[in-house]
């Protein structure tokens, strides 16, 4: 594997190094609609219509953007690259949606657990040892949690969840949607650790949240 | 017309799909997703099963000991011809349906419609590999089990009931069966009970994760489709394999020139 090529390239280097984790513009000069996200920390993107959040996700999703727009992830366009650098580089960015979107046939420690086990040698000691430690980084008790199916859950539990498993899969860069709205203070501030969680987990790794409203998140 | 072709196409696309990735069936979510379906499909139904085949069984023979005023010999070849080859599958591959099949179906229509399927795509998961494969491959095996307990209950309930209606003894019966009932018998219904299974699966997988709508009405839809489509191939697959097997089919009405 070519270390050099930035499709394939994991390493977390210091954002100098690497200006931008994300582009998505249009093509066409002056358009407007453009998203740019910086490398490394939490960045939170303010004013973005639904809309846009929704296409800008699609296209990083599916490693395609829509017609008449650009995607560069991390420096590489990739309208240039072919399905397995643009597989390599999907792998490097993780979604973590407002809902949790988590399997409801699973409880949340095996939610958490199946795409470590889908992608890589599952080791489960580690991966156990792993979310007891992302828990406690956020200052939360695993307690009753891990056993709980989705349809027990809160909203605030389903994406504590969902960020728990995301953690565990290291991305290079997480992009969140507005995850806020309907939490109490308490659990809006355990949200609001996130990035700097992330950070200090990922080190070099970015934390973007693409939202019109985040009070309390801003650019570390 | 194309939507008959569109869904065959696309179950035959699933099919080799479900082929070429068996391998992870290694991974651990996807071994317990096995597991899950095993127990649920070939495991928790046995009780049900069993009193079905012993039903069945024993219904046939007392029919045709009562209007054929049959003799030992014709009860069990009629155990061995009806039952073993045809009932025993059949039965087994219906009651898959009624149980397994709409239950796929409706979970994997829900998943859908629910988001739960996009969800495995946003983890980079495709959804065929953790919600298809699994499914497939257990519902297979468990129509290959279920098709053997119904096998054995409802030959041992119909000889224990030819014991009792006519002049000979079990032992003799069983004498019988043995001396008449050949290897090909064997592998000829465990072969195509994991075809049925397997049919099965691939039908209510497919119509389970294209539900004709994204409201929740789609989903009993998707059920009925999967239902109905999969007892028709069920019914085929067993014409065919008649013809093949034993150049015969429908009982005996089409006979193959051999």
């Amino acid at each position: 594997m070519n270390r050099e090529d930035p499709a394939v390239r994991s390493d977390r280097s210091p954002p100098t190094a690497r200006l931008l984790a994300l582009v998505y513009e249009p093509v066409s000069e002056g358009a407007e609609g453009a998203v740019r996200i910086p490398a490394g920390g939490g960045r939170c993107l303010e004013g973005l219509s639904e809309f846009r959040v929704s296409r800008l996700l699609s296209a990083v999703l599916d490693v395609m953007p829509e017609i008449g727009w650009r995607l560069v992830l991390f420096g590489a366009d990739v309208d240039a690259l072919g399905p397995e650098k643009r597989e390599a580089l999907r792998a490097r960015v993780a979604v973590l949606p407002s809902t949790g979107g988590l399997l409801s046939s699973l409880n949340a420690w095996e939610n958490m657990v199946l795409p470590l086990g889908m992608h890589r040698p599952l080791d489960l000691p580690r991966a156990t040892r792993d979310i007891h430690d992302c828990l406690g980084d956020l200052r939360v008790p695993a307690g009753e949690l891990l056993k709980k199916l989705p349809e027990s859950m809160s909203r605030y539990e389903k994406i504590l969840t969902a960020y728990v498993r995301i953690l565990l899969e290291q991305p290079d860069l997480v992009l969140s949607e507005n995850l806020h709205q309907g939490l109490d203070a308490q659990q809006r501030d355990v949200v609001a650790r996130f990035p700097e969680v992330y950070e200090a987990r990922c080190p070099g790794g970015t934390f973007a949240i693409l939202s019109a409203v985040a009070p309390g998140w801003r650019d570390s | 017309m194309i939507g008959v072709y569109r869904e065959f196409e696309g179950c035959m696309r699933l099919a080799a799909y479900v082929l070429r990735r068996l391998g992870v069936l290694a991974l651990p979510p996807v071994s317990e997703a096995l597991t899950r379906q095993i127990y649920f499909t070939g495991a928790s139904a046995t009780t049900g099963m069993v009193l079905r085949g012993a039903f069945i069984g024993t219904l046939i023979i007392a029919y045709v000991i009562d209007v054929l005023d049959a003799n030992a010999a014709l009860a069990v070849k009629m155990l061995i011809w009806v039952v073993l080859r045809e009932i025993g599958p059949l039965i087994a591959a219906v009651l898959v349906i009624q149980r397994s099949g709409t239950a796929v179906a409706t979970e994997l229509a829900l998943m859908q419609i629910s988001g739960e399927v996009a969800s495995l795509r946003r983890m980079r998961i495709d959804p065929r590999d953790y919600l298809v494969v699994p499914r497939v491959v257990g519902i297979a095996l468990s129509t290959a089990a279920l098709t053997f307990y119904v096998q054995v209950i409802a030959v041992g309930g119909g000889m224990l009931l030819s014991a009792l209606s006519l002049d000979t003894s079990l032992a003799e019966l069983a004498g019988e069966f043995f001396q008449l009932v050949s290897p090909v018998d064997f592998v000829y219904s465990v072969i195509k009970s994991l075809m049925f299974g397997a049919a099965i699966a691939l039908l209510c997988c497919y119509h389970g994760l294209h539900p004709p709508g994204t409201s929740i009405n789609a989903v009993p839809k998707a059920a009925i489709n999967a239902v109905t489509q999969s007892t028709l191939l069920v019914m085929l697959l067993n014409v065919i394999f008649a013809y093949l097997v034993f150049g015969q089919a429908f009982f005996g009405l089409v006979t193959a020139k051999l």
